[in-house]
């Protein structure tokens, strides 16, 4: 909210990626992100939801010539950062991020995600390790393998998580 | 003789570790260092253990060598990136310290400063390679050096970590990537030892010191057993509960147990934690244990 300081006149962008399978940037989260701006005195103008919001030509085909967005003071956006970022770089309109993105999820289902990937575009390393990568799921981000701060196959930084490493290895045996 | 030659022998060596102070002051470091000096092989001066922020190890290890205190400096991955950690190896060499104990260092989480970023841009293993790299010359990027150090690297190992194979997979990567000595989490179970170490590859070259710890109270007792990897026995648990003078006891207890390493391990390593004076009393009662026997 703070955000949209000095901003009266809002639009809100869904996405229909990642963020409507968290259901923080779908049909349902922009209607209550909706609702608490016209709360705070704010106008809506208008509201759509892009396929992929870091999908840099689907943004132009709908945004760029949609007239309630290029009427409104700022744009909210409703994806992570790279759907943020993506029409940042298309637009000098002033942008609004309303998600804070914490990582690259695996869905499980409904709600229950994880992170097994930090998309770190290093030396992957999941070829050598079963599929599970130590970077993002060891506390320490250990390449070449464990510490000695395990208990029982869980982590010391966490005995709520799994040891990475201890997965790894009980995989590849 | 210096701890590198000492490896080479078949003596049984003998480590201790003293932790810098949080402030200025280290008077008292010091002074536990020249009284446990004489009984011990080498004295290991650790890197902000349990993730709080003290002085750093390579002040400590140079003020050791001052006084002719043979030194081995501890190393975090934690803290240092892979330019940070490559310089504290140079900055060790042309200070004079040439025995380096690499760690992964505890997790941030477990200290005083939990939202510190934890680093480890280099794992152990990397580490080693890294150090093994400056001494052939160049520098993780392939830069040439002028003038390259000599270390005597050492690493370190969980025999009561469970999976115990993935310890002894850990143990032979670091072999490999250039350790030639390892020191382990505190044991106080000979035989529990024992059981890990004949998994281990023998070659003969690579000295494996048994951490060993004194036990001074029971409330300490109690603060062992939250660290990670550290299982405490039910005889020793009894045994500390049931004293009527529990320093005694604990100096007993360590005492007993160096001596049943004797008979089959390379050293220990000695970590008193903040009782260090005691380390001489110790290594005597050890002596006599043995010579009893």
């Amino acid at each position: 909210m703070k955000a949209t300081c000095g901003a009266q006149a809002l639009f809100i962008v869904g996405c229909g990626g990642c963020a409507k399978k968290c259901a923080t940037g779908d049909e349902a989260a922009i209607l209550a992100l909706s609702d608490s701006l016209k709360k705070a005195g704010k106008i809506v103008l208008g509201t759509v939801i892009v396929d992929s919001a870091c999908d840099m030509r689907l943004l132009k085909r709908d945004l760029l010539k949609n007239e309630a967005f290029l009427k409104s003071d700022k744009a909210v956006v409703l994806a992570c950062g790279a759907g943020a970022g993506a029409l940042s770089a298309l637009t000098d309109k002033k942008i609004v991020t309303g998600l804070n993105s914490k990582y690259l999820g695996t869905v499980e289902r409904a709600n229950i995600t994880h992170k097994f990937c930090g998309v770190c575009a290093q030396e992957c390393v999941l070829n050598e390790t079963a599929g599970i990568c130590p970077k993002t799921r060891c506390s320490k981000g250990l390449i070449s393998g464990s510490c000695g701060g395990y208990a029982n196959g869980k982590c010391e930084a966490d005995i709520m998580k799994d040891c990475a490493w201890c997965l790894i290895y009980n995989k590849r045996k | 003789m210096k701890f590198k030659d000492k490896l080479k022998t078949n003596d049984f060596i003998i480590t201790a570790e003293l932790f810098p102070p949080k402030g200025t002051d280290i008077s008292g470091v010091l002074e536990r260092a020249e009284i446990i000096a004489p009984f011990v092989d080498a004295v290991n001066i650790t890197d902000n253990q349990r993730a709080s922020m003290r002085v750093g190890s390579l002040a400590m290890c140079a003020k050791l060598l001052q006084k002719g205190i043979e030194p081995v400096l501890q190393i975090a991955c934690r803290d240092k990136n892979k330019i940070a950690l490559q310089s504290e190896l140079l900055s060790a060499s042309v200070l004079g310290i040439d025995n380096i104990l690499i760690i992964s260092g505890d997790h941030p989480n477990a200290g005083d400063c939990k939202d510190a970023k934890p680093v480890y841009d280099l794992d152990p293993v990397r580490l080693l390679k890294a150090a093994r790299g400056l001494e052939a010359g160049a520098d993780l990027s392939g830069k040439p050096l002028k003038g390259s150090p000599k270390f005597c690297l050492g690493a370190v190992v969980n025999p009561q970590a469970n999976p115990d194979g993935l310890q002894v997979e850990m143990f032979n990567k670091k072999v490999e990537a250039g350790a030639e000595f390892f020191q382990t989490q505190v044991i106080f179970d000979a035989g529990a030892f024992k059981k890990f170490y004949e998994k281990l590859p023998k070659n003969g070259k690579i000295k494996v010191l048994v951490g060993v710890s004194l036990i001074h109270s029971v409330k300490f007792m109690q603060f062992l057993q939250t660290l990670p990897g550290v299982v405490i026995p039910e005889s020793v648990q009894s045994r500390m509960l049931g004293a009527q003078d529990p320093l005694d006891e604990g100096i007993k207890i360590c005492a007993e147990l160096i001596k049943s390493l004797k008979s089959f391990a390379h050293g220990v390593h000695i970590m008193a934690i903040g009782k260090e004076e005691h380390i001489p009393k110790i290594i005597e009662a050890s002596k006599i244990q043995e010579e009893l026997n």
